[in-house]
């Protein structure tokens, strides 16, 4: 088990070197620039910012200065919020996407792995078809579409809940978000559930339990929710990750400084080093989270042995 | 049975859903939109637009950051609430020599920093220089190249002096005489700020002294010699220059080259209250230029202790109406009231929220919520604005300083035939298009109409069967010699627009205008922005592009400028005549301003006839701001002095309709 999460952890460090280097690759092939906007430049000024900015020299050069940034894990100030480190914008946003993204994940689980469970349980009652068919709904209502409705029913229509921006933790505003984000992975997990459990609870094991006369508590609670929630699992281990890493639609509309909103920008800007910084912190994000997601399994299948 | 039951359920709340939405829709009939409680006191919440890039006026170009530059830092001279013409701000007074190339500046003695510092001459002089700094890489900076060496010493260029006589050499190798004394009249000059092309370097310009409103000095003498030769200072720079112009070569030869300090530019301070700009040519809207947060003061000492950190909240110092108190990037901007602000009794708002937001629906949310109280341009989104927005009484819409239009490829057949340019122009119906985009006025000129005092030309109006006949001239016609569409080269042009869905359904619509009216169809194709601008400015298209211009300053040369330049830059036509740029030079020399506005509309005139641009709308402002917040009016750049605005918490003053735009009330403003 320790030799393997030291082996996966030392795969991660090339592996990130690599994104990083296919995503500057990818940002310099890319046209345009970061000081050009609306009017071209005259030639002088364009000389005088690539000079400050040493895109005059040789390409190798230049990366060769990003790669060293990366290895310290300093990736030098925005180019486009010149007085701002990455490292700053990063402490900066990353509590915010969190903050909505581990709320919209608890709600997620909470809510999905309740009515995906009682769903299987009472497999073609009126419950199971409300929850999975609300799940349906969840899964094909993409979050800009319900984000508005939720903005129009409750903060246009009924003046209860603020439209947009961030309030700080907790605060009213952040209701709004976290439902939206949670949503689509309320319903994923609710039928990853439903799905898992109802394998589970048909297995030789579940009925072995039964025979044994333990309560149905603790059948569903001890025996089948482990096997059950495999794919759950595997699937909300890269989830989460996504959810911190901040999602852009999500906080457009509500206009929050989380990442996702910097990075869409940094992007539009062609803001190098915080492209680099949101990339390396993503890819380390959803590298040591597919790394726990395996190590879990280990824990809750009793089959899987590392 | 019960999935039936089930899909009724969810039918049910669905239409419930809509039905509360629809509720919302119709709020909108009402007078005002959504809620209209005013915040407690005199605070402002206002959306100013994307994340500011920096607080730093000299690193910053767009409007999202001139809106907080205007709270936080003051200029010369600052934006008139209504007008936008240039009113007294830290300079009290000034006075222009007559040919406007020399502008002196009479500072007020109260003017002081946030942190109870006098704001002096000097301190206009640190701020000019500071931004002109090469390391500093402004990308603003050719704004004020207008003033004498400014670009020289922007560009690190360098002085040429004779080592044996330590006379430096002037611009032009053979000064022309002066025709009837003193008062020369200066060569005509190209208006382009092209850097060291041939023409700047023999640019030449006669040693003169006009009537000063301050006294002589030893840098006024110098800034008064003939205008020295320039050339770059770095050696490979030169080498090259040089090489291209052999007669330079011969005449730099042996001589030293002394590189063009800060000092040399023409900024001097007389003494603490007296500031003299001396330009390099005749500028008659210099003084609109310089209401740019570009040539707003900072305070030196800040910036030097703390470089590039020095915006920062707890580091910063600031000259305006208001000072930071907080900033939060991508959530909000807080400004408080300045207490050393030499305006300060007359300053009403205590706190303004600067909310950096991109999302127009989001933004109007927020309005309609009432959790903001006014927000910036453009902002109503267009689905809001059909089903009712546009009527109610707290909707802002006037013309802007804005002009959008195609540019044609003149280069490229088949649009170098003017002929053509001028058939596709009439057949496109822009009061049609302007009905069409709602928040917009038909145009027919490049020039909007919100200069006053601009005889503004007329342009050619929607005519299809003159552009039939025009294009029938050009050759394309059947045997009957009728205009036949079948004979138009078609795959030779295109539309071309960056990606945009704005973009995409108004080239659509002229697609479709010239598919009715010509019977020809055109192609449509985007690029992206950053890739978009290159392609359109090495012409590197053929037939159409999209264009758009956004007014540096509050005159109409800002638009007739884009076509001075021969090569790239924001030209994209490939047109270029020397006898428009001549009469765009005529203009700015002229003091009067009623003859300069004729000579420029002439220029405008000339180029229309060329036609190597198709006029399509002038934007109108769209935008909102609750009744109860006062001096805030829609002006054409939506820039507001925050100094003018107010909350006004007695009802019955609210605002009723868009506010009156006559000057009549704000009348001491004026000079």
């Amino acid at each position: 088990m320790f030799r393997f999460i030291v082996r996966r952890l030392i795969v991660t460090v090339p592996m990130v070197l690599i994104v990083i280097s296919l995503t500057w690759a990818l940002i310099r092939l890319a046209p345009g620039n970061f000081y050009e906007g609306e009017k071209k430049l005259p030639a002088s000024i364009e000389k005088n910012i690539r000079a400050k900015y040493g895109l005059d020299q040789p390409m190798y050069v230049q990366y060769g200065r990003v790669m060293g940034n990366i290895l310290r894990l300093d990736f030098g100030n925005s180019l486009r919020y010149e007085n701002e480190t990455v490292n700053d914008i990063l402490k900066r946003t990353v509590p915010v996407s969190a903050v909505i993204g581990f709320c919209a994940y608890t709600l997620a689980l909470v809510v999905g792995i309740t009515f995906g469970t009682l769903a299987a349980l009472k497999q073609n009652s009126k419950l199971d078809y409300a929850s999975m068919g609300l799940a349906m709904l969840g899964i094909s209502m993409p979050n800009f579409v319900l984000g508005p409705i939720l903005v129009l029913v409750f903060s246009l229509s009924l003046y209860w809940l603020p439209p947009a921006r961030w309030g700080g933790f907790p605060s009213w505003n952040i209701l709004l978000p976290v439902i939206t984000l949670s949503a689509v992975y309320m319903a994923y997990i609710a039928r990853l559930t439903r799905a898992g459990m109802l394998e589970v609870l048909r297995s030789d094991y579940i009925r072995t339990a039964r025979a044994k006369g333990l309560t149905e508590r603790q059948v569903v609670m001890r025996h089948a929710l482990r096997g059950g929630l495999l794919p759950v699992v595997s699937f909300t281990g890269p989830a989460l990750a996504i959810l911190i890493t901040g999602t852009v639609v999500v906080e457009r509309i509500f206009a929050l400084p989380g990442l996702g909103n910097y990075f869409i920008n940094a992007n539009l800007n062609r803001d190098e080093p915080l492209i680099l910084g949101i990339v390396a912190f993503a890819s380390i994000l959803v590298l040591i989270f597919n790394l726990l997601v395996d190590i879990a399994y280990g824990f809750i299948d009793p089959r899987i042995r590392y | 049975m019960t999935e039936t039951k089930t899909a009724r359920l969810l039918a049910f709340a669905l239409a419930a859903t809509l039905i509360s939405a629809g509720c919302a829709r119709r709020d909108m009939s009402n007078e005002f939109f959504g809620q209209l409680e005013p915040p407690p006191g005199q605070t402002l919440r206002y959306i100013s637009g994307s994340e500011p890039e920096s607080l730093d006026p000299h690193m910053s170009s767009g409007q999202p950051e001139a809106r907080l530059d205007i709270a936080l830092y003051e200029g010369l001279v600052e934006y008139h609430p209504k007008t936008m013409e240039p009113i007294p701000g830290v300079a009290e007074r000034w006075e222009i020599d007559e040919d406007a190339t020399e502008y002196v500046f009479f500072l007020r003695g109260n003017a002081k920093f946030s942190n109870g510092d006098p704001i002096t001459a000097h301190d206009f002089v640190y701020s000019f220089r500071r931004g002109l700094k090469p390391e500093l890489a402004s990308r603003v900076a050719y704004m004020a190249y207008e003033l004498k060496y400014a670009e020289a010493y922007n560009t690190h260029g360098a002085f040429v002096r004779d080592p044996k006589t330590g006379r430096f050499l002037p611009a032009s190798e053979t000064p022309k005489p002066a025709e009837g004394g003193g008062e020369a009249g200066a060569q005509p000059q190209p208006a382009s700020p092209a850097p060291h092309d041939e023409e700047s370097l023999h640019r030449s310009e006669l040693g003169k002294k006009g009537e000063d409103a301050a006294p002589d000095t030893e840098f006024h003498r110098f800034i008064h010699t003939p205008e020295r030769l320039v050339v770059p200072a770095d050696e490979k720079d030169r080498a090259k220059a040089l090489k291209a112009d052999p007669k330079l070569a011969a005449l730099v030869e042996g001589k030293e080259f002394v590189p063009v300090r800060a000092e040399d530019i023409g900024v001097e301070a007389v003494d603490d209250r007296t500031l003299r700009l001396t330009l390099r040519q005749p500028a008659p809207y210099f003084l609109g230029l310089i209401q740019h947060q570009f040539f707003r003061v900072i305070h030196g000492p800040t910036v030097e202790r703390f470089g590039v950190n020095w915006t920062k909240p707890g580091n910063i110092v600031s000259s305006g109406s208001h000072m930071l108190a907080e900033h939060k990037p991508y959530n909000q901007l807080v400004v408080v009231k300045n207490p050393h602000y030499w305006d300060a009794p007359n300053v009403r708002l205590e706190t303004i929220y600067f909310y950096p937001l991109e999302d127009n629906t989001t933004m109007m949310n927020l309005y309609k919520a009432g959790e903001v109280d006014a927000v910036y341009n453009h902002t109503v989104p267009a689905s809001w604005l059909k089903s009712g927005v546009r009527h109610v009484k707290d909707y802002m819409d006037a013309p802007e300083n804005v002009s959008e239009f195609y540019v044609m490829n003149t280069r490229k057949a088949p649009m170098n035939d003017v002929r053509v340019r001028k058939a596709f122009n009439m057949a496109v119906d822009k009061q049609a298009l302007a009905d069409w985009r709602v928040v917009v006025k038909p145009s027919y000129s490049l020039v909007p109409g919100i200069f006053l005092k601009y005889p503004r030309p007329k342009g050619d109006g929607f005519d299809p069967e003159r552009a039939k006949q025009l294009l029938a001239e050009a050759g394309y016609k059947g045997a009957d010699g009728k205009f036949d569409p079948k004979k138009f080269p078609t795959s030779e042009v295109e539309i071309n627009y960056n990606t945009n869905e704005s973009n995409r359904q108004i080239a659509e619509f002229i697609q479709a205008q010239w598919k009715q009216n010509l019977g020809i169809t055109v192609a449509l194709r985007n690029t992206e922005w950053k890739t978009y601008l290159p392609m359109r400015s090495k012409l590197e298209y053929k037939g159409f592009a999209r264009a758009g211009w956004v007014g540096d300053y509050m005159d109409p040369y800002t638009y007739l400028n884009l076509y001075t330049t021969k090569e790239g830059g924001d030209n994209g036509t490939g047109w270029y005549d020397p006898k428009y740029v001549a009469k765009l030079n005529e203009a700015n020399r002229e003091p009067n301003e009623e003859r300069r506005m004729a000579l420029l509309a002439e220029a405008e005139k000339m180029l229309l006839e060329v036609q190597p641009v198709l006029p399509l709308v002038i934007p109108a402002t769209s935008w909102m701001k609750k009744p109860y917040v006062k001096g805030l009016y829609p002006n054409p750049q939506t820039l507001h002095a925050w100094k003018f605005v107010y909350i006004e918490h007695d009802r019955s003053k609210w605002d009723q309709r868009m506010p009156d735009m006559s000057t009549a009330d704000l009348a001491e403003l004026g000079r």
